[in-house]
């Protein structure tokens, strides 16, 4: 195998858990007091991407999270799976997109890489923009939606998921790469290297941000739930119940 | 008031024509290997993109299209090129947008839009001056017109990218929109081999076979067109039955529509059986044939 050791950066967001955050019972509001914040689901997948290639070949691995003060706890995370250095820029505040991708192509642009590795859509705000966004700012080629990436000397290989078919895919380097969600399992961090991690350095850096947004929430609600919500512990008892609607069903 | 609906997929494109056109006058953009029926769905000018395409090259034809055009309005379907394609091309004029919308209306020169936050636990509806947009599939069911779109072709320049290869996919034909009762297996179910235990209360409910996203996409236990949720199918059936399903908020945004559901699964605390009518809590290898042998009685 030859050895290239590649520049990556790997972009990476920092959510509210959302599989813990509650809706509340009378308004159907979301409750976002209280709810922990973790690593943003594909940011993970693109953090698993990016290690596995410098596992492979060897490399660099940076990552920027575009987030606030507490965004050091998800950098150490990132750390201790196998991220190389650390950037947090202080800042974020709304989910406007394009105030995002301008922050984070102003601080690309000032990085020496072969690879920028994102997700595809996020798994809360779930707009996808991102990528295309970068690629257009940073006028580099996008290999999207990847599920297989195999990076060589001059150029990168990708696998690329679509609707109906798939397509292998190559471009030169520089490139940017969004991730799917099917690319990888993402790694649990072993104690010992989150432990080592909490010890390291994080550039933590402010953007100053001006977001001159249109767009004004009238309302944020859980749809109702108005499910009957029968639940049986007893087979016996449930198998009547069940034959019955099942049956109604088919008429 | 005038738009344009861009879309990669021809099924996709026709459900959005089919609401924006009654909104205002509409044109659409297709990229698609050999487009058949785009131009019976009340597109007035109908463009097809010729070429190899990638995002950049897309987005490229597109913005000279929007650029002599003069639209007011820019859809584009939430497909994994359309995503990517509204991304430059809101970039490249500036304007602000709005992602995975699945309403839209006009209301005193404001745009009112809904689309799922919080991952899909939410439903926001907001007011803009937002005139991109990406619309999620399945926004309405595709109907046609009798007029015909005026149709020209628009050549791609190269991409920066270079195609190496086509892999096809095995292209089956469910209809699970349509499905009256969908039999739906999660990652309870364990196995591909378990299928095979399923397949007796599908045929018994005279049902279609759906799946999570993991049962489709990741272990690809079923074709990716059978997986429902937030990034899969948005299903409406009499009955929707879970099987193995924990029922993440993912899942449940494809399958809220549905009239009743039943769903099984060994986790009494599993969300699903929030969004349930009918739960079980048991071992759906137990409770399967239960249901089976009692319906044939
Ligand atoms: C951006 C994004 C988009 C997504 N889009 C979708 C989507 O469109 N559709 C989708 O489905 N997911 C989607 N997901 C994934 C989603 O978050 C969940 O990971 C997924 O729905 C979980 O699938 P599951 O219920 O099959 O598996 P699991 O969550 O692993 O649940 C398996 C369940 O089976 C039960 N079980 C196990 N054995 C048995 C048994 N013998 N009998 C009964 N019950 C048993 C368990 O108790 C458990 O509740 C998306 C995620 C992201 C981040
Ligand atoms: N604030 C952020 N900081 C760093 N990376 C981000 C941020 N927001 C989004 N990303 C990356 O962009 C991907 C796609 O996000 P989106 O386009 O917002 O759906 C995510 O999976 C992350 O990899």
């Amino acid at each position: 195998m030859i050895y290239l050791p590649y520049n990556i950066i790997v972009l990476i967001k920092q959510i509210l858990d959302i599989d813990q955050m509650k809706t509340n019972q009378s308004t159907g509001e979301p409750i976002t007091e209280g709810v922990p914040m973790r690593i943003e689901n594909l940011s993970k997948n693109a953090i698993e991407a990016a290690v596995r290639i410098k596992e492979k070949y060897g490399g660099k691995l940076t990552g920027i999270i575009f987030g606030g003060e507490q965004s050091s706890s998800a950098m150490k995370e990132a750390y201790a799976i196998g991220v190389d250095e650390g950037i947090v820029i202080k800042g974020y505040k709304g989910k406007n997109p394009s105030v995002t991708a301008r922050v984070l192509s102003e601080k690309i642009k000032t990085l020496p890489y072969d690879m920028v590795i994102l997700g595809n859509q996020s798994a809360d705000t779930y707009t996808g923009l991102l990528p295309g966004k970068l690629s257009s700012l940073l006028n580099v080629p996008l290999l999207g939606n990847a599920v297989s990436i195999e990076p060589g000397e001059k150029e990168v290989k990708v696998t690329r998921v679509l609707e109906d078919h798939n397509v292998i895919l190559k471009g030169n380097f520089p490139v940017i790469i969004s991730v799917s969600q099917e690319i990888n399992e993402p790694r649990l961090p072993a104690v010992l290297q989150i432990i080592k991690a909490g010890k390291r350095e994080i550039k933590m850096e402010t953007a100053s941000v001006q977001d001159s947004s249109s767009i004004k929430i009238l309302s944020d609600r859980a749809p109702k739930s108005e499910r009957k919500k029968e639940v049986y512990e007893e087979p016996e008892k449930a198998i009547p119940v069940l034959t019955r609607v099942i049956k109604e069903a088919m008429l | 008031m005038r738009g344009i609906v861009f879309s990669d997929k021809e099924d996709i494109l026709s459900q959005a024509l089919t609401f924006f056109r009654q909104k205002m006058e509409i044109d659409a953009a297709i990229y698609s290997e050999n487009p058949q029926s785009s131009a019976e769905f009340g597109a007035k000018k109908l463009f097809f993109l010729q070429g190899t395409g990638f995002s950049d090259n897309v987005s490229d034809a597109l913005l000279s299209i929007i650029q002599k055009e003069n639209y007011d309005f820019i859809f584009i379907t939430s497909t994994a090129l359309g995503r990517e394609v509204a991304g430059i091309v809101s970039d490249k004029l500036g304007k602000e947008i709005i992602a995975e919308i699945f309403d839209f209306n006009i209301d005193n020169s404001k745009v009112k839009t809904k689309r799922f936050a919080w991952g899909g636990k939410t439903v926001a509806e907001e007011e803009s001056d937002c005139r991109i947009f990406t619309v999620m599939p399945g926004i309405v069911e595709a109907s046609k017109v009798p007029e015909k779109s005026e149709v020209s072709q628009v050549r791609m320049n190269d991409s920066k990218v270079s195609l190496v290869q086509t892999i096809p996919k095995s292209s089956s034909t469910v209809d699970l929109e349509h499905a009256g009762i969908i039999v739906s297996i999660g990652r309870g179910i364990g196995k591909k081999e378990s299928i095979d235990q399923i397949m007796p209360l599908v045929k018994a409910v005279k049902g279609e076979l759906a799946g999570s996203r993991p049962v489709c996409l990741d272990y690809q236990w079923l074709s990716e067109d059978r997986q429902v949720g937030l990034s899969g199918r948005k299903v409406k059936p009499k009955l929707y039955i879970a099987l193995g399903v924990s029922g993440q908020i993912q899942h449940i945004a494809g399958m809220r529509g549905s009239k009743t559901v039943i769903a099984i699964n060994k986790d009494k605390m599993a969300p699903i059986f929030e969004e349930a009518d009918y739960g079980v809590v048991g071992d759906l290898f137990q409770i399967v044939p239960m249901i089976v042998k009692a319906l044939q009685q």
